[in-house]
């Protein structure tokens, strides 16, 4: 094997078999997972039917609340506090009281079992209806269907259509796409900044217990630098493709055990689906898997593989300018607050990306959007926040090619660094005192 | 023959000149000891001779080419401050260390059972670094510096933090080293262990060769004509003729130790003549300078000359 083949095999096999690795490969699936899941489930437990008692003082609320298929209502009147422990015990699940009142509606909900999430929710708009109804009728003599109408007409409602290269329409989901794109976004940058923070405390650790001096007695400095970081590239595309696989193997378990919670035939398409769509699920009345994931498929600009390939080669590509950039700064630095002091000027880039993340997804074509993706520093972060709602084929090239021309530069420029840095002890290195490294 | 041979090397850091002008001939198969005071240049030579940097200008010989990456393989590194992966376990970490020094990973199980067995260290394989004491560590180190039976050793500060028998052992195994053919360097400042086992010498000091050669020949240039003499039964004043100055009289039990030097165009027969008649001699010795005593007077006699 190669010295740099030794290297990268030293660096791989001693991360891979840490705990740490090992717990977090299976752990982030699981989250990830329930994160997906859960909405679904909680969707689907509010199904049950629930049987409300209702108990009104006022005696306006009289069968007018809205029943549906998980939701019947009863009413009776009387003394609550009789007739609650009676119903509760009995047929009922809740018991709804509503005291008289006639400024400000105030109710209580009692039950023994805690009643499905949405119910409380649901319960109290179609109470301040009720109540807005009469007070329209009570107080302004105006008829609440008339009120009504004259409403909806005012309520104005925009559907974004996108035109693609054929000149053919298409409904985007721009919501959707741009909560895709943000989750790519911050995806991406904790995944170059947990890989390349690695790199740092390696070259750190290696420069402290004075190893290095042995090792690069027997490698050249650049065939250290390069199996440090190329082992840990590996470690990250490990884990990456481990969480990939994971996450999918639990959500097709879970589809089998429960194969009417996700619907779909298209399970790639599916995960995405699922995973950006938690946010709409909540605000959806009624709940119907299978025709929002068939939406997706159709209206997603760019597709599932293809997005991962592009998260793939801004990770690496993004991943090895940082990682690089890292190790520089860490043979340099002798301490730990040294190395913060000279990393910062790196991460600031990266970190304003993040900030700006929300301007660059609600304007993905945008000014800031388009040159963010094309710095290399911080173009792994916005071109993937850009990248769901669609990029001009030239423009995500352009900023591809930068990248790998930028990887070379900051490859040079680490190792003439690292080669000098790692021999220095001792002294406190500034910006000014590494740019004069360079000329060695 | 000499194994490596350093030609006119200067090596220049931003603020001051490391090594200046420095020519060194190391003849195959000695133990060399490498001295000079803290700053001197020694570390900044021997990053050169390992091939860590580079020479600003000069070059360095290796077995009568031009020392290239390949000769790597032939050199063995122990450096001042020792270091190895806390975290990874002592038998993973031989390995790995002996096969970047070019063993494949068969040869380097061989190589690497035989020198735990050797230092009584086998059940230490599957141990951390970071459970062993700083001896055990130097036993370790010492084992990946030599497992790929290097021809030219480079060892900096070896003797430093080990007990007596530790030493006594790495002293014996630094001996086997020679006897089998290798060429040792030794940078150390422990100039009781350089008299004992140094076959040559170079001193440095302000980056510039101030001494080289042959450690008994060295002693023989800077001894200062001095005797120690022991008299028994001598009753009278010393008194020597003016050719000889007296450096030191003290009286230990019934002997009387004198420590003389002599001037002029006297000899030492002279002096034993004259001694003779004091009293019965017990003793006559000549007063060689310890490397200790030379080492401090031509580093401090150097610098008041570039001090002026």
């Amino acid at each position: 094997m190669s010295k740099v083949g030794l290297i990268i095999s030293r660096e791989y096999l001693t991360r891979v078999k840490k705990k740490s690795f090992i717990i977090l490969t299976f752990l982030v699936p699981l989250i990830f997972a329930a994160l997906m899941v859960l909405p679904v489930y909680l969707a689907i437990k509010t199904e049950k039917n629930t049987r409300v008692l209702v108990v009104d003082d006022n005696e306006y609320f009289i069968n007018r609340f809205k029943e549906n298929d998980h939701l019947t209502f009863s009413y009776r009147s009387g003394d609550i506090a009789q007739i609650k422990n009676e119903a509760l015990d009995g047929e009922f699940d809740a018991v709804l009281y509503l005291p008289k009142n006639s400024q400000k509606m105030v109710a209580n909900l009692y039950y023994k079992e805690e009643p499905s999430m949405g119910l409380c929710s649901d319960l109290e708009s179609q109470i301040d209806n009720i109540f807005f109804d009469q007070m329209l009728r009570d107080s302004f003599n105006i008829d609440a269907e008339k009120f009504n109408t004259i409403k909806n007409a005012s309520r104005a409602e925009i559907t974004t259509l996108q035109i693609d290269d054929q000149g053919d329409e298409k409904e985007s989901l721009a919501e959707m796409n741009k909560s895709i794109g943000m989750i790519c976004g911050f995806f991406i940058y904790f995944f170059i900044f947990m890989f390349a923070g690695q790199v740092l405390r390696g070259v750190w650790e290696e420069k402290n217990n004075r190893i290095v001096e042995v090792l690069i007695s027997s490698v050249k400095p650049i065939e250290l630098l390069m199996g440090k970081i190329i082992g840990l590239a590996l470690v990250g595309l490990t884990q990456f493709l481990m969480w990939v696989a994971f996450t999918f193997i639990i959500l097709c378990g879970i589809q089998m055990a429960v194969p009417n919670l996700l619907n779909d035939s298209d399970t790639s398409s599916q995960m995405v689906a699922e995973m950006m769509n938690e946010s709409q699920m909540a605000a959806e009345d009624t709940f119907d898997a299978s025709t929002i994931f068939s939406d997706i498929s159709n209206y997603f600009p760019i597709s599932f593989s293809q997005l991962i390939l592009c998260f793939l080669f801004f990770f690496l590509t993004g991943y090895l300018i940082y990682a690089a950039l890292f190790a520089a700064v860490g043979s340099a630095a002798d301490n730990e607050t040294d190395s913060n002091q000279l990393t910062l000027p790196i991460t600031m880039p990266l970190i304003l990306t993040i900030v700006l993340i929300m301007p660059i997804a609600n304007n993905p074509n945008g000014q800031l959007a388009f040159w963010l993706s094309m710095i290399p520093f911080t173009s792994p972060v916005a071109m993937l926040t850009r990248l769901p709602s669609g990029v001009p084929l030239w423009e995500l090239l352009l900023s591809m090619t930068l990248m790998l021309v930028f990887f070379v530069l900051t490859v040079w420029f680490a190792a003439k660094v690292y080669r000098t840095g790692i021999l220095m002890y001792g002294k406190k290195v500034t910006w000014k005192e590494i740019w004069k490294w360079l000329k060695y | 023959m000499n194994i490596v041979e350093v030609k006119n090397v200067t090596k220049r850091y931003s603020q001051h000149e490391a090594l200046s002008d420095i020519s060194l001939n190391i003849k195959k198969g000695i133990i060399y000891g490498l001295l000079g005071p803290n700053g001197a240049g020694k570390t900044t030579l021997i990053r050169i001779l390992n091939q860590i940097t580079a020479p600003d200008s000069g070059e360095v010989w290796f077995n009568g080419k031009i020392l290239n990456r390949k000769d790597i393989e032939k050199v063995g590194y122990l450096p001042e401050e020792r270091g190895l992966y806390k975290k990874m376990k002592i038998g993973e970490q031989a390995m790995y260390l002996a096969q970047l020094k070019g063993l494949t990973k068969n040869e380097a199980v061989e190589k690497l059972k035989y020198w735990f067995i050797k230092f009584g260290i086998e059940s230490w394989w599957d141990r951390k670094v970071e459970e062993l004491s700083k001896g055990m560590q130097q036993k370790v180190q010492f084992i990946t510096t030599v497992v790929h039976e290097p021809e030219f050793l480079i060892l900096d500060e070896p003797f430093s933090g080990l007990d007596p028998i530790n030493t006594n052992l790495l002293k014996n195994e630094i001996h086997e080293m020679k006897a089998k053919g290798s060429t040792v360097i030794i940078s150390t400042h422990n100039m009781n262990s350089v008299e004992e086992i140094c076959d040559e010498i170079c001193l440095i000091n302000q980056a510039h060769k101030i001494l080289e050669g042959n450690l008994a020949e060295i002693k023989q240039q800077f001894r200062e004509n001095s005797y120690s003499i022991c008299l028994a039964n001598s009753s009278t004043a010393i008194d020597l003729p003016s050719s000889f100055q007296v450096l030191e009289e003290n009286q230990q039990d019934n002997c009387k130790m004198l420590k003389v030097r002599i001037l002029d165009d006297e000899t030492a027969n002279g002096l034993l003549q004259s001694v003779m008649r004091l009293g019965e001699v017990k003793a006559f010795n000549e007063i060689l300078p310890s490397m200790n005593q030379i080492f401090i007077q031509q580093v401090e006699k150097y610098n008041q000359q570039h001090h002026e």
